[in-house]
């Protein structure tokens, strides 16, 4: 394979972190890049030697459960400074739950007990509260109505920065509802659980962008058939959760 | 008994009868009682004489606890059991009010009771089972447990409040050393059920068992089955069962082989029979003959809603149960080939279908139309996977009707997946009575 003719990337911990289905992100990426024309490489880490972390042109890392996410932590650790590095080098970055809490400066657990973040996200997170599990819906500057799932114990402290969009429907960050995720730069990340990019095409497209403007990568084809009709459907997705979201 | 038992009984009798004629809400009688008479079910199930048999786990409850209890039954004992779906607190509690008299008295030597795995711990409270059979934790309901290691913690606290027998699946990653991880109890005998490595392995994706992370005592498989699934042949299962250890030859174990028919094809229904003959086993002790569990099974009527053959108009419809994402890719792997007509209908009953991205659907080579709430989530996947959709329309009504429109197909039937509220609903809209009835109207 060529390296440069083709996107790369790094899902960081598939196994351990891939619990909701979130694996289907890398895939929805991957598609909307090849059937656009351009390739797209997937390099599955799960520990040991950070190989070819050189090459992401994208990251991604999803969320499991406190088991995982306790396990994954010194892992996340061991690549600290490689995943700052990538970030700093402008990289887009997608991280859902337990990893984005990993990625962020500290993490506080029930027990009292705080874990080191990598320090990638300006962000912490906090454990505790009563659990929140339903539909979450968003209203962002950018994209419009975004719709996912949470199902979250924790809150999320971003400070001043920009998120992903403002709490129509369901909890986000803080106790209070306001504001969802984080979205500065090159760098966003979510408690949106499972497959984000299903229902919310813009997002992966937007990701995609950056990933490719970096490297001045074109794709080969404007857009096909196939795109159009998936983006229509979840136009109807996202629309039929916004009409009536649900909650525990 | 008292004023308030007769009280309960009664007016959750009347609800029952007025909820079934509306043609729904089996669950709202055995409320209503418990609030008239919150001890109600405990004490009647306390004087039930040879106890309580829990069944849990994520996947194949009622299938296993309908197989139980046919035979026992086949072996002489009354039997006590919840309908399919009915495993909460308030559906045990109606089940009982359909069978106890006034005074609260119950007919029954045994109970054997599926138990929702989020409520265990307060049921096994409650019902003090003597015996508890767990089989698996998948990825199941996440929504509502949240992470299978919860589940598991739940399904330890079940387990350790048996006194008499504990019978665990060793294929599952979770439970294979759950008895390692509880107190112990003297008198307590804990048994296995398994399948030959040969079948497990290979069988499309395996049992489906939850991903564990921490440290585990023993590996999947590695501990010694009293019943063990040896030959599986299309919905026909050869189970290996362990006598009793003879008091003459105390290290000679013989073994008798039997064949058991199964609800439908598929590994997951092979295991659960052996589940249920372990647990006989353990259960009935020297009055066990592996004879009679061939027997049960072969009588045994399909378990409502798991690869059913409804019969609609002359034509023969299968339907696929989504309860979760295991049972639906145990399902989708037992299909012999890609159906030529597939109806799917998904609704709120399943909050976050995120997992359809984790589920292999290669056994799907299109789908003709999809309803329900959760349609057009469905409908992307699909989109992504190159698999073609027919329509979308979320009136389920007229979906329907469109489907059943389709002329018979050439080879096999009509195919519905169906999660389990949609599965009401179209049962209802299509003439067939509710949970209890069972088959056609
Ligand atoms: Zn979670």
């Amino acid at each position: 394979m060529s390296a440069t003719k083709s996107l790369n990337i790094l899902h960081l911990f598939p196994r351990l972190l891939g619990l909701n289905g979130e694996g289907g992100n890398v895939e929805i990426l991957r598609l909307r890049s090849e059937w656009r024309g351009l390739p797209v490489v997937v390099n599955e880490y799960d520990g040991g030697a950070p190989v070819g972390f050189g090459d992401a042109d994208l990251v991604f890392i999803g969320s499991g459960p406190v088991s995982a996410q306790l396990i994954a932590h010194p892992l996340v650790l061991a690549v600290a400074a490689e995943l700052r590095e990538l970030a700093a080098d402008d990289r887009p970055f997608l991280a859902v739950g337990a990893g984005f809490q990993l990625l962020g400066q500290t993490v506080a657990l029930e027990n009292g007990e705080v874990l080191e973040g990598a320090g990638v996200y300006p962000v912490s997170t906090r454990h505790g509260g009563t659990r929140v599990v339903g539909d979450l819906v968003l209203e962002s500057e950018r994209f419009g109505t975004i719709v996912g799932f949470e199902n979250r114990g924790s809150f999320t402290e971003v400070g001043p920065h920009a998120t992903l969009g403002k709490v129509v429907y369901g909890r986000g960050n803080s106790e209070t509802p306001g504001a969802e995720g984080f979205w500065e730069g090159n760098l966003l990340g979510t408690h949106m659980h499972g497959p984000i990019l299903a229902n919310n095409p813009l997002i992966a497209d937007s990701l995609l962008d950056t990933a490719r403007d970096r490297r001045s990568l074109q794709y080969g084809d404007p857009g096909s058939d196939k795109l159009h009709e998936i983006d229509e459907r979840a136009r109807q997705a996202r629309g039929t959760i916004a009409a009536s979201p649900l909650s525990e | 008994m008292g004023l308030r038992t007769s009280a309960a009984v009664l007016v959750g009798r009347a609800v029952r009868v007025a909820a079934r004629l509306r043609g729904g809400g089996s669950a709202i009688p055995g409320n209503i009682a418990l609030k008239i008479d919150p001890a109600f079910l405990e004490r009647t199930i306390a004087r039930i004489p040879k106890g309580v048999v829990a069944v849990s786990g994520s996947n194949g409850k009622s299938t296993t606890t309908n197989m139980l209890a046919a035979i026992i039954r086949a072996h002489g004992l009354k039997v006590f059991t919840n309908p399919s779906g009915g495993n909460l607190p308030q559906g045990i509690a109606s089940a009982l009010l359909s069978e106890v008299s006034v005074g609260g008295h119950l007919d029954a030597d045994i109970a054997i009771l599926e138990v929702d795995e989020g409520y265990g711990t307060r049921l096994a409270e409650l019902l003090k089972p003597r015996t508890v059979l767990l089989l698996n934790i998948q990825i199941d309901q996440l929504n509502r447990y949240h992470e299978p290691d919860r589940v598991a913690a739940m399904l330890g606290r079940v387990a350790a409040t048996s006194t008499e027998g504990l019978i665990l699946n060793r294929e599952d990653n979770f439970l294979v050393d759950m008895d390692t991880r509880i107190p112990s109890r003297p008198g307590r005998a804990v048994s296995f059920f398994g399948g030959l490595p040969e079948l497990v392995e290979p069988a499309g994706h395996g049992v489906a068992s939850a991903d564990r992370f921490d440290e585990s005592a023993a590996a999947p498989g590695s501990r010694a089955a009293a019943v063990e699934v040896v030959a599986l042949n299309g919905a026909r299962a050869t189970l290996s069962i362990e006598s009793a250890v003879l008091p003459s030859a105390p290290d000679e174990a013989s073994r008798t082989e039997i064949e058991v028919r199964l609800p439908s094809r598929g590994l997951h229904y092979a295991l659960d029979a052996a589940g249920a003959a372990a647990t006989a086993r353990s259960v009935l002790g020297e009055q066990f003959r592996p004879e009679l569990v061939s027997e049960a099974l072969d009588t045994l009527a399909t378990v409502y809603g798991r690869g059913e053959l409804l019969d609609v108009a002359g034509e023969q419809i299968e339907i696929i149960m989504m309860k979760n994402p295991a049972s639906l890719q145990l399902n989708l792997d037992s299909l012999e080939a890609a159906p030529e007509q597939v109806f799917l209908a998904v609704d709120e009953g399943t909050p976050d279908p995120s997992w359809i991205y984790d589920i292999d659907f290669s056994a799907l080579d299109h789908v003709d139309g999809i309803t329900g709430s959760k349609a057009w989530q469905f409908a992307v996947r699909f989109g992504y996977l190159g698999i073609p959709v027919g329509s979308v329309d979320l009136d389920v009504r007229a979906a329907l009707k469109a489907f059943l429109a389709l002329p018979k197909p050439a080879t096999g039937h009509k195919v519905m997946i169906l999660n389990y509220e949609q599965m009401m609903l179209i049962r209802k809209i299509l003439g067939f009575k509710e949970l209890e009835g069972g088959g056609a109207a």
